[in-house]
């Protein structure tokens, strides 16, 4: 691989310019076929499942002994002592508590059966799209580390995220838009901030780009208040004349000609990206269903929805964040829980739905999960018993793209407490979230200081064909 | 079932009666499994020999020896749920099953297992307990580290008791859960030793407790001879300067070296650059702003034949040559003024010494050995740092300096975020600062496994980790919070106590305010006690507390509370005495392992410190520790020592071609931080070694180099590129132009500033601060002088300024040896409707009017001298002197509406003015350089 030949192409963000110049410079250059730095869609490795991915993430890890993963045998020991292990897996020994069963019911739910917490009835609805996967587990139980684990591959903040790493791989198919975007939540940034889509060593332009869902989509997409709107015009009129007038006198510039156009993408991003997100073009039937006339449901149904605007107009990658820790459930679960729930619940059932109704589901990935699950004991008094972190042993879900419905895969303990049976590592996940995009986790890499660096590294990683339809 | 620890293993020794597998297990599973785990078996699972049960199915291993509650045959036995149907296993079947389980199988695996050796015993109560129980600290009188001190043991008694496990405390403790304390490890951010490792140490006291074994060189020949024959292992030998053709065409022996190999290719230099063109190019290269007019002046009136070195020396004794050069130091070290974790991201109180070091030892061109000889080991050059609080510039700058190994994210503030996973990690990100940016390795795949393509073994890889090791000991480790020493220079002392003294008075004497408030009430608490509890005020009025005074008295509590609130205010006001910022070996060291895979508990052989096999060559020095005083192992200065050699095969010829690539757009060598067979090859290995050799023969000064490349006719060539040339040297590396670039985030950022008169020119000192807005954009705000320089703006990891973000600026993971430039839209919309390049466009505008007045000529003139260095043609005065009268034209109504009592016409012309100088600052040759 030819390093420096990417490198030269590598700073032509927008591609149109490179494609020129290839040709320019003759055949040869296509020989190596590095893979250049730019947006243009790029064919994956193999016939992909899904183009797309719509991420729920799930800040603060949502509890699955609360809501995927039924235990009865903690129904049995409830009240009892749990081991030297389990309560030294609690952050402080003080809080440490009996096992504690879940006060919410599980059902068996659609054809499939698959069990649902009381929790979650929304869902519980779409039981028959969905594929489980009980057995997944992490490498720590604080936050910030976990979130990287789940978004980079280490615990540390070093590595690109996995929105970064697919936009690398396949680009997108809109070059108005950015092919990685991410919708936080107005409140505020999830822990870690913007290192959660952050590209780290992969070229900026795979960073994922936060769309404020409030206001202008991008920070100064807008130009400045105090400015005439004429006059706006009239200086961008002097700027394309300045930038022409340079350009002439300086042919076969590729970065100087990409900076050039990214003024004008910059243009067209303006009325693009207003227009995408623009949940007002909805039907009212739509809204509805997304909860968006429900205060409780409006946020994060606005997300939902934008997402699938985003997907449906070629955005590659999409990832959704909930205010601050909503599953971040400490204390007082018979509430907490129930309260998260509720503010996600239904948009993301209508997400699902909505998504399958319009056929996007065969071609859209739909994750759903959080960096962590939690501990089958109690944490602090009873009277508001919550659970603490538990990275040993949790539930995400997948749906759509290429997989099968209706299944579950693997299983925890008897207490739920540690992954026990076809156990799914962190980067088992990203393979097979990658395979189902078309790509093979060894092959999508990046050569860096002469290592191929990779989402997966150096671990052994396998896809979850189980699950695979 | 509940799950509970493991049962520990209670026998060693096989006995007659324990069940074996062929007479009582296999019996069992042949009735009652093997219908279906047998020849094809369910679930991949194959009960028929013990050695593939052992093997397990797909669910993984199904027997965990030593462990009924680990080995899921049990869990399915014992709940019924195999086998399927009505016959089940017996409660006799099953005690053999467990029985078999408990003992014959751990028995077994103790009599068939390899002797435990002392050195992975004392890995595990490295990493266990010697937290308390070692250098730092020994609770209970114990210390675990040596073989004499734990047969010592402490206030308990003997730790250790050969050939006796159940006797010997630091097992017994281990094993019966009390140690370590769960809660105190916690806090401590100690985990529990697993049941292999009590397993292991139980097996090595049982066997007499081996006492350590000498450390013994590998056996095997990971690196060959013909491995350190590469290039770039052997010292450069200096190239005889070629002959070329176009003799009048070489300035300095850099041309006659690139001409040699264009002309083989029968090519030449492209033309050379227009004056001023070269001369913004040269001032952003060396300085990172833009010429003032005054300077562009000067140089055009200069017309001596040396003008250009004139200016190139100028430019290189401005103390903002260490400013730009500074900042690309930075990229390598990995500077940052956050520690990168958590929703805080808790900023590096002083972290900007090690930068003002880096600026002001480039500004004094210090020898480019001593340079990185103070950063790696500037605490073991003298201890006299050790018995002051005290100091000069130079003693804290040699401190300061070892901020080059503090860069990485350290998340260990936290106790949760402090365990030995992550330590690790940190030491490891520190072994990536200094082999990318100072010895041209890549090692960090050595870290997992032997390199695959370059002859670096993992044992190298710790030999090299445990360099710094010795300062950053993972088991007895000091957080970032611990690393900071109370030492200041005189002035910077003074100026804390000038600050404080007064508010300390004012504190004092809010205190004697409090204290005779409290004594007034006292007499009233007393005159007034009635009940029995109150009989003491009567006599010992003292011993009243303020809580009993302000709950008897509203008057008094909200009197006394607002003198507290006013004496806290004040405090708050006070500075915090300033320290220093350092990396120091711990006083005691641990002893280093290869870690397998990586893994930070899973414990390969013991190694030394020591430098890569492969750079050990017959034409240096070998790296030799000598201790220079007590508390320091002279690991780092040894290893500073070994790499400043004048022969070193890597030092000089990875801090040239560092210069290289800076000055011309790609390395020599284009892999800059990669020498070794994975990289690239030099495109012109003859001039690398040239360089490096010069730059050894002058005095490793890095001024010499910079001067020597810049005035290099190479270096004069102008960007301009046809098809042809293209064609031939597509990616230049034969330099047979200058590479036409934009600038680089901080270039921009400064260029700004200069442009627009808004430089704040202050150097050094704690970071200007950052403003995150409510729009979550981050920016800076003016002082009262305007923007200081990038360099000096607060760069936190997770909250980086916005615009420097946009234009590539690194997150610094841990370091950044060669930027990436991207042209992107969300660039165009921070320069177009960013807050700041408009305020700034303003403040042009004003400047501009003072200058050149009202003439629009003049005005457009000024302003194109201001930002392209260059004066307008007449149609491009034309087009701006048009273009700001249909600005002007727009204004008027709109100024109509605000209150301004300024007149409108003048505010016109200005905001008009304004607005072309916003379009100028966007332009592309505003922000690429020729």
């Amino acid at each position: 691989m030819n390093n420096n030949r990417r490198e030269f192409f590598s700073r032509i963000a927008d591609g149109l310019h490179g494609t020129a110049l290839m040709s320019l410079l003759g055949s040869d250059m296509y020989a190596a076929a590095p893979p250049v730095f730019d947006l243009k869609a790029k064919a994956p490795h193999f016939a992909p499942k899904a183009k797309s991915v719509i991420h729920l993430f799930m800040n603060g890890g949502p509890s699955q002994v609360d809501l995927f993963d039924p235990k009865p045998t903690l129904k049995r020991l409830a009240g009892t002592a749990p081991s030297r292990e389990l309560s030294f897996a609690i952050s402080n020994g003080k809080d440490a508590g009996v096992l504690f069963p879940s006060p919410f019911e599980f059902k068996n739910r659609g054809k499939s059966g698959i069990e649902i917490s009381s929790a979650l009835p929304h869902l519980a609805e779409c039981a028959d799209d969905i594929a489980v996967i009980r057995s997944m587990y992490g490498e720590h139980a604080n936050h910030e580390p976990a979130l990287f684990l789940m978004h980079t591959g280490r615990t540390i903040a070093s590595r690109p995220a996995i929105g970064a790493w697919v936009a690398y791989g396949l680009g997108t198919e809109n070059q108005n838009l950015p092919a990685y975007v991410v919708l936080d939540d107005p409140k505020g940034l999830p822990i870690n901030g913007i290192s959660n889509w952050q590209s780290a060593w992969l070229p900026p332009i795979y960073q994922g780009t936060r769309f404020r869902t409030e206001g202008a989509p991008v920070l100064n997409l807008e130009s400045r208040p105090e400015i005439p709107t004429q006059l706006v015009e009239a200086e961008r009129s002097l700027l394309r004349k300045l930038d022409d007038m340079h350009r002439v006198q300086r042919p076969y510039q590729p970065e100087l000609d990409a900076r050039i156009s990214s003024y004008e993408l910059a243009a067209r991003m303006q009325l693009e990206a207003s227009s995408a997100l623009d949940v007002n073009q909805e039907t009212e039937a739509t809204r509805e269903a997304y909860g968006l006339n429900d205060p409780v449901t409006a946020s994060y149904g606005k997300r939902c929805l934008m997402a699938r605007r985003l997907i449906e107009r070629g955005v590659r990658f999409v990832q959704l964040y909930i205010e601050s820790q909503i599953w971040d459930t400490h204390g007082n679960l018979s509430t907490d829980l129930p309260a998260a729930c509720a503010k996600t619940d239904k948009p993301v059932a209508a997400l699902v739905k909505d998504l399958k109704q319009r056929g996007l589901l065969d071609s859209t990935l739909v994750v759903w999960g959080g960096e962590f699950g939690r501990l089958p004991i109690s944490q602090g008094a009873m009277k508001t018993a919550g659970r603490d972190h538990g990275p040993n042993g949790f539930t995400v879900w997948m749906a759509g793209g290429g997989l099968k419905r209706g299944v579950v895969h693997g299983a925890t303990d008897d207490i739920g407490f540690k992954a026990a049976e076809n156990k799914v590592s962190v980067h088992d996940f990203h393979a097979t979230i990658l395979h189902l995009l078309g790509m093979n986790h060894r092959e999508l890499f990046l050569n860096r200081n002469g290592l191929q660096e990779r989402l997966t590294d150096q671990y052994p990683a396998r896809v979850v064909s189980e699950i695979i339809a | 079932m509940r799950i509970l620890l493991a049962t520990l293993v209670s026998a060693v020794a096989l006995s007659a009666a324990d069940p074996t597998f062929v007479n009582d297990v296999q019996p069992i599973l042949q009735a009652k499994c093997v219908a279906c785990h047998g020849s094809t078996p369910q679930g991949k699972l194959d009960l028929r020999t013990q050695e593939s049960l052992l093997k397990g199915g797909n669910a993984g291993p199904v027997v965990t020896p030593g462990s009924v509650e680990k080995s899921l045959l049990m869990t399915k036995v014992v709940t019924k749920q195999m086998p399927p149907g009505n016959v089940k296993l017996s409660d006799a079947e099953i005690k053999t099953l467990r029985v078999w389980i408990e003992q014959t199988l751990p028995a077994q695996a103790a009599a068939s297992a390899p002797a435990v050796k002392e050195h992975e015993v004392n890995a595990i109560l490295q990493a266990r307990c010697v937290r308390c129980h070692g250098g730092l600290e020994q609770r209970a009188g114990l210390d675990l580290r040596t073989m004499a001190s734990r047969l010592k043991g402490g206030k308990s008694g003997p730790a250790l008791v050969p050939g006796k496990p159940e006797e010997s405390l630091l097992y017994k403790r281990m094993a019966n859960g009390t140690m370590p304390p769960d809660k105190m490890a916690k806090d401590l951010a100690v985990e529990l030793p697993t049941d292999p490792e009590m397993d292991k140490v139980k097996a090595w006291i049982a066997a007499g407790a081996p006492g350590p074994e000498p450390l013994r060189p590998p056996t095997e020949a990971v690196v060959k001879d013909t491995d350190r024959n590469f290039w770039s292992f052997q010292p450069p030998v200096r190239p005889a300067v070629p002959a070329v053709k176009n003799a009048a065409l070489i300035r300095n022996p850099i041309d006659a070296f690139l001409l040699r190999k264009l002309e083989e290719k029968g090519l030449k230099y492209s033309p050379r650059s227009e004056k001023l063109a070269l001369m913004r190019r040269v001032y952003l290269d060396l300085t990172g702003m833009i010429p003032s007019n005054a300077e562009i002046d000067a140089y055009l009136k200069d017309t001596s034949a040396n003008a250009y070195e004139k200016l190139v020396d100028r430019l290189l004794a401005s103390r903002h040559y260490g400013e730009r050069w500074g900042q690309h130091w930075l990229d390598l070290a990995g500077y940052s003024d956050s520690e990168g974790f958590g929703q805080d991201d808790g900023v590096r109180p002083f972290a900007w010494r090690y930068r003002d070091y880096v600026i002001r030892s480039l500004n004094a061109d210090k020898p480019y050995t001593q340079f990185i000889t103070e950063q790696i080991a500037g605490d073991e050059m003298s201890n006299s740092w050790k018995q002051t609080k005290v100091a000069d510039q130079a003693e804290i700058d040699r401190l300061a300096a070892t901020g080059f190994l503090r860069t990485t994210p350290d998340p260990t503030n936290s106790n949760e975020r402090g365990l030995i996973n992550e330590r690790m990690n940190i030491l490891a990100d520190e072994v990536e600062v200094l082999t990318s940016s100072v010895m041209g390795i890549t090692v960090g795949c050595a870290r997992c496994h032997n390199h695959k393509y370059d002859p670096i073994p993992q044992r190298d890889y710790y030999r090299l980790s445990a360099i710094l090791q010795a300062a950053y000991n993972p088991y007895e480790w000091k957080s970032p919070n611990q690393r900071e020493i109370d030492l200041a220079t005189e002035g910077e002392r003074k100026d804390v106590e000038t600050h404080n003294t007064p508010l300390e008075a004012d504190m004092a004497k809010l205190q004697t305010q409090m204290n005779k408030l409290a004594d007034e009430f006292r007499v009233k608490f007393s005159a007034e006690a009635e009940k029995p509890v109150e009989e003491f005020a009567k006599t010992e009025p003292a011993k009243i507390t303020v809580t009993q005074l302000e709950d008897k008295f509203p008057d008094f509590k909200s009197k006394y509370r607002a003198i507290q609130t006013e004496q806290q205010a004040t405090k708050n006001k006070l500075k915090r005495k300033p320290h220093v910022r350092v990396l120091t070996d711990n006083p005691e060291t641990s002893v280093a392992y290869l870690l397998r895979r990586g893994d930070p508990v899973d414990y390969g052989e013991v190694v030394d410190a020591g430098v890569p096999t492969v750079l050990a060559n017959a034409a240096i020095k070998p790296y030799e520790i000598v201790p220079p005083f007590p508390g320091a192992t002279g690991r780092r200065l040894a290893l500073a020592k070994w790499l400043t050699q004048d022969n070193h095969p890597l030092t000089a010829r990875v801090a040239v071609n560092q210069l290289w690539l800076r000055h011309f757009g790609r390395g020599i060598v284009p892999t800059v931080s990669n020498f070794g067979h994975s990289g690239q090859a030099p495109d012109n290995q003859p001039l690398l070694d040239w360089l490096a050799t010069e730059f050894v023969a002058k005095g490793w000064s890095l001024k010499t180099m910079h001067r020597l490349m810049v005035t290099s006719e190479a270096y004069r060539q102008t960007s301009q590129v046809s098809e042809a040339l293209l064609a031939a040297d597509p990616e230049n590396a034969m330099v047979s132009r200058m590479p036409l670039r934009r600038m680089d985030a901080e270039t921009l950022y400064d260029s700004l500033l200069t442009a627009t008169s808004r430089l704040d020119a202050e150097s050094f000192g704690s970071a200007t601060e950052i403003t995150v807005t409510p729009d979550k954009e981050v920016i800076v705000k003016p002082g009262k002088k305007g923007f200081r320089r990038s360099i000096y703006v607060l760069h936190r990891r997770q909250t980086p300024v916005s615009l420097l973000d946009a234009f590539d600026q690194p997150t610094m993971t841990p370091n950044c040896t060669e930027r990436r430039q991207s042209n992107v839209a969300t660039q165009a919309l921070h320069m177009m409707n960013g807050s700041m390049t408009w305020d700034l466009s303003q403040y042009m505008a004003g400047r501009v009017m003072d200058d050149a007045g009202s003439d629009r000529a003049k005005q457009v003139s000024e302003v194109y001298l201001r930002s392209f260095s260059r004066r307008p043609s007449a149609d491009e005065i034309k087009l701006g002197t048009e273009a700001i009268e249909t600005f002007r034209k727009q204004w008027p109504d709109r100024l109509a509406t605000d209150n301004d009592a300024a007149p409108r016409a003048d505010r016109a012309n200005w905001m008009a003015l304004a607005n072309y100088c916003h379009a100028i600052l966007n332009s592309a040759e505003f922000s690429f350089i020729d």
